[in-house]
């Protein structure tokens, strides 16, 4: 049977993904932020940890959705997805192949169990989708596993709230334990971590704020998801709220979770940039 | 918990500098950002850059305030009049602008001032959180 073997959340900063492009990354402005990296980028890629298929939760950024198109989850279902054209041309990164038979299975379950996923199939995925891949595998010719885009709306308010996200990756947790193909299926929580793209305010980052989210994933989900959208707002910016994203891998972990790796760098771009790494204990 | 809907969007207003992107808004800025979306096609990109105002004769309507707010790259007036960040970004991008480029012109500082601030820890969000409460 299919199982979930691990979490991993980042921030999906598109500055992030032009360095790499352009081949910024030994950049004095760059190299701490990709540093943290080095450890997931090795772990990630023995035998023993190596995914079949990722589920990324991500949202999309004005590029497949535009505001004809608000769903509040979206599963892509499509056999493949190409780099969309965000208005600086798409990225050179690989075209994203879905494990397509697990995409429809997670939604016929998820559906079932009460979600009520809007399903895709012809959509492009932006910087919310690639940079996370890129931070992860660098710049392979092919990405080295099966990619499940998985969208949120956290543009359009009211986007879900944390404790729809977080029950939302129980329910994809109990799709993929249903699923009869042996595979390691990791779920990744993408965006944030404290960033505000806007106003006089623009610029606001609160590490404190951000260091007790990243150490409630493990000792206290609880209170993330009784979190209300208006302290992501206050304390974290209005573009943190992309953190109940992260929220739907945490809920795919089960109750108990392992930190495997963490890193934390101010600022890229205009973003608080957070990775973790957790390991479902059973 | 279903929170009370006229509660949760009357919180927003309290965030100082902050303009969240509720509904409201969006119907307000659809025009805006439906705009800021046709500039993801590059044959768009270049007819908009090649005359800005024969391009905004395509899009009927977007108000004459609007109209001027995009030729002038107003982006905290583009908000105001219903515009959201990552539909904008079209607009920046299509200029050769960074995220950081087009934020800090939001902010009263220069780029490198922006920038600086951003290396050295970020804007704090003390007495930035609430209005009313002034924390
Ligand atoms: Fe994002």
């Amino acid at each position: 049977m299919a199982q979930i073997t691990a979490g991993i959340s980042s921030s999906h900063v598109p500055a992030i993904g032009a360095a790499v492009d352009l081949g910024k990354t030994e950049e004095d402005y760059w190299v701490p932020a990709f540093a943290g990296f080095d450890w997931t980028k090795e772990w990630i890629m023995k035998p023993e940890n190596k995914p079949d298929v990722v589920i990324l939760v991500y949202n999309d950024h004005a590029s497949a959705f535009d505001m004809n198109l608000i769903p509040t989850f979206a599963i892509g279902c499509a056999d493949e997805f190409q780099p969309a054209d965000e208005g600086w041309g798409p990225r050179p990164v690989p075209t994203v192949k879905n494990h397509a038979d697990l995409a429809w299975h997670i939604a016929q379950s998820c559906i079932l169990d009460e979600f009520d996923m809007t399903i895709i199939n012809k959509m492009d995925v932006d910087h919310g989708l690639t940079v996370p891949l890129s931070l992860m595998f660098g710049q392979p010719d092919a990405w080295p596993c099966k990619i499940i885009p998985l969208a949120v709306n956290v543009v359009t308010y009211p986007p879900p709230s944390g404790n729809r996200c977080y029950n939302l990756g129980r329910a994809i947790r109990d799709a993929v334990e249903s699923f009869p193909e042996d595979l390691k299926v990791q779920v990744w929580g993408t965006g944030g971590m404290s960033h505000q793209l806007q106003g006089t305010r623009a610029g606001l980052i609160n590490k404190e704020w951000d260091t007790a989210f990243l150490d409630d994933l493990t000792k206290d989900p609880e209170r993330l998801r009784k979190m209300p959208h208006i302290e992501y707002l206050r304390e974290a910016g209005s573009e943190g709220i992309e953190l109940v994203m992260w929220l739907i891998m945490r809920g795919a972990l089960g109750d108990k979770v392992k930190e495997l790796h963490r890193h934390y760098h101010v600022a890229a771009s205009n973003t608080a940039l957070g990775h973790i790494v957790l390991e479902p204990v059973e | 918990m279903k929170q009370d809907i006229h509660e949760y969007l009357a919180e927003f207003d309290d965030i100082p500098g902050t303009r969240v992107y509720t509904t409201k808004r969006a119907r307000q800025g659809y025009w805006i950002n439906q705009f800021a979306m046709s500039l993801m096609k590059e044959e768009n990109r270049k007819a908009w850059l090649e005359n800005e105002e024969k391009y905004l004769e395509g899009w009927p309507k977007l108000t004459p305030e609007q109209k001027q707010a995009l030729l002038d790259r107003d982006y905290d007036k583009l908000l105001d009049l219903g515009g959201n960040i990552y539909f904008l970004a079209k607009v920046f991008s299509t200029d050769g602008k960074s995220y950081l480029q087009a934020v800090s012109t939001m902010t009263g500082m220069s780029v490198d001032e922006y920038r600086d601030m951003m290396l050295s820890g970020g804007r704090s969000p003390e007495g930035l959180r609430s209005k009313s409460k002034g924390y």
